[in-house]
């Protein structure tokens, strides 16, 4: 709650700075490694694709901030089969762009909200529950889309690529989007709830919260988001495909984490995502123009996440 | 190879070769183990196994032809499958394998309980398996020699690979370094990690764009085509020459590009419909014909001269295919026996 000048004034203490730290570090490398070309498009590209992950991360973060044993495994899933739903929907026509991003959103809100019965009426974990319920939407995927890929129509495809000034606006929207999460978050009932959940969930159910409405809430949201970004990855990549998520389960809970986000929960970080999805572009940059084998390339990700980490969290615990 | 034949597995070949040269396989079962259906090749896999099991099942030439998909790319789940169709008593499995090594002892277990086993695409290395594969190697080097008719001067080019640690994205990659190395004018100027994927070939590309010098040409592995050619596009380069896999949408965009500016390019794959083959060679191997245990088949290639009818022959969001014939098993086990 406290105000701008404050906030100013204690970012160096703030985790999420490593993240950012860490992208421009890595950007210096790849810059220097290519002979100092494409500085400035390194970071443009960096940007429009950091707009999906931030999408997906936004979700991870409101669930994994619910505390221990919560995340969503199911979101490559969700994302593939809302690709599928969106494309399907839209089936080519501009007319239809607008009921097309609705189904995809509304698909992956249904998605949430079962993953949430299991756990709730189940009583399965998190954990279990997301991971079960993937196969099952891959197999409706599979059965709904049969592994085609569905084009576009132009107008949405040009939409979700288009730049201004070599901005991606798509990602200027999902900045502003993490904007409005980021307020959530620390002026909502909602979204203070969530952090009180999540730092104790004894405590929030004694201080007479509803414990279950908010992670009704919180897995109903990471879900749609889930679906929205299988519709705009649509669009970006030309088509569905029910692989496209595939690269986000991992990804998702990795910016939470690099971007200073307390996996233990009840604390979260919006900036960080930001930043930590900005540093594993940025990385993959640098080990794709490297010219290293693929084996030296995934050994070098995992080091430099494992640093980040270590580093965000060294500092987090001396506060 | 051939000594290395269990055992059990030649008396199994003797005695129903002994019993007659064409013994009746109307009342035999196959099974297809497939680890994967998500995507659109998978898709037309599937589908050519399915019209060549309708037509073996009406011309009585076998009892049944069932399919059996695991929802992952698991091994051990595909493992597991294997060994549940060895107790559901089928005479023999076609698999599409989630690894060359991983399932030999599922496979294994299949050939002890007199099980003929045929691998395609993803194939098995056990000795008492079959394995229809398409010369992975010189559809590599062709890529090459198709860009050095292009570029008789060469120039730098982009490599695109597929899933890392597989057989078939090794033995691709060792095709395009031999066709480097036969035409020493080309240099490749950086190697990007595609999946044979093409949001995942986008993201790749678009990565490495910025930091690369132009490049004439994309050597890749199919299903990467069109994530790179949209990665190129996006960062306002003109396209090189991409080599394609086949996909409609790769195919699709390449008309376009041609309608527009003549653009032209060579597209390659391994056709779905090898599990036609597949199920065939597996029919003849059953109605106790001698069949070479490693069959080398041709892939698929579209020329431009090729593209329109192509084009009107895939299904929106598919891919190229044909279906094989038993005529085609009878020809291919021929023509790989003579080596």
């Amino acid at each position: 709650m406290s105000g701008q000048l404050a906030a100013l004034s204690r970012l160096r203490t703030r985790p999420w700075i490593w993240s950012f730290l860490g992208a421009a570090l890595v950007w210096a490398l790849a810059v220097i490694l290519a002979g100092g070309h494409g500085a400035w498009s390194v970071i443009t590209t960096a940007i429009a694709f950091s707009a999906f992950t931030v999408l997906v991360g936004l979700g991870q973060m409101f669930v994994i901030t619910l505390g221990p044993g919560n995340i969503d495994l199911s979101l490559p899933a969700n994302i593939g089969l809302a690709s599928a739903v969106a494309m399907k929907v839209m089936d080519g026509s501009d007319g239809r762009i607008a009921l097309g991003l609705l189904a995809a959103v509304a698909a992956g809100l249904v998605i949430g909200i079962v993953n949430y019965l299991l756990i709730r009426l189940l009583r399965i974990p998190p954990l279990i529950a997301t991971l079960s319920s993937s196969f099952v939407i891959r197999s409706v995927g599979i059965s709904y889309g049969r592994g085609l890929q569905i084009k576009p129509p132009l107008a949405f495809a040009d939409l979700v690529v288009a730049r201004l000034g070599g901005i991606s606006v798509l990602a200027v929207l999902v900045l502003l989007l993490s904007i409005l999460a980021g307020v959530v978050l620390a002026r909502t009932v909602y979204g203070r709830s969530v952090l009180a959940v999540g730092q104790n969930i004894r405590a929030a159910r004694l201080a007479g919260l509803s414990v279950r409405r908010v992670r009704f809430l919180t897995y109903a949201l990471c879900g749609a988001l889930g679906g929205l970004c299988g519709a705009l990855l649509a669009g970006f990549t030309g088509g569905s495909s029910l692989d496209v998520g595939a690269e986000y389960l991992l990804t998702s809970i990795a910016v939470v984490v690099i971007g200073g986000t307390s996996v233990a929960g009840g604390m979260a970080n919006v900036p960080g995502l930001w930043g930590a999805a900005l540093m594993l572009f940025m990385i993959a940059t640098l080990l794709n123009s490297s010219g290293l084998g693929i084996g030296v390339r995934d050994l070098m990700t995992g080091l430099i996440i494992i640093a980040v980490i270590t580093l965000a969290g060294g500092r987090r615990s001396l506060r | 190879m051939k000594r290395l034949l269990c055992g059990t597995g030649i008396a199994l070949l003797l005695g129903v070769t002994m019993g007659a040269a064409h013994a009746d396989t109307s009342g035999k079962r196959i099974a297809l183990s497939n680890n994967y259906a998500g995507n659109s090749w998978r898709q037309a896999m599937l589908q050519s196994w399915a019209q060549a099991a309708k037509t073996a099942i009406s011309e009585h030439q076998l009892a049944a032809a069932d399919t059996f998909t695991t929802p992952d790319k698991e091994v051990t789940t595909q493992a597991a499958q294997v060994q549940n169709l060895i107790l559901q008593g089928y005479d023999a499995i076609a698999i599409d394998a989630a690894s060359p090594d991983a399932l030999n002892g599922a496979v294994k277990a299949a050939c002890d309980a007199h099980i003929v086993v045929v691998s395609f695409d993803g194939i098995v290395t056990a000795p008492c398996a079959y394995r229809i594969v398409v010369d992975y190697k010189k559809m590599g080097e062709e890529q090459v020699n198709y860009l050095a008719t292009r570029f008789p001067k060469g120039g730098n080019l982009l490599e695109i690979r597929g899933l890392a640690g597989t057989s078939i994205d090794n033995v691709i990659h060792e095709g395009i370094v031999a066709g480097v190395a036969a035409h020493p004018q080309f240099k490749i100027v950086g190697s990007v990690e595609g999946d044979w994927d093409e949001a995942t070939a986008q993201k790749a590309v678009a990565s490495v764009l910025s930091s690369l010098p132009p490049v004439v040409g994309v050597v890749d592995q199919g299903g990467d085509g069109y994530g790179a050619a949209q990665a190129f596009a996006a960062a306002g380069r003109p396209e090189p020459v991409i080599i394609m896999g086949n996909r409609q949408d790769e195919l699709a965009w390449w008309k376009q590009q041609h309608d527009k500016n003549g653009y032209t390019t060579w597209s390659a794959t391994i056709a779905p419909g090898i599990s036609s083959l597949a199920l065939w060679v597996t029919q003849q191997v059953l109605d106790g014909k001698t069949v070479p245990h490693d069959l080398t088949v041709p892939y698929l290639q579209i020329t431009q001269a090729d593209l329109d009818q192509a084009l009107k022959t895939a299904p929106v969001g598919g891919v190229a295919n044909i279906t094989y014939t038993q005529q085609d098993a009878i020809k291919a086990i021929e023509a790989n026996s003579k080596k």
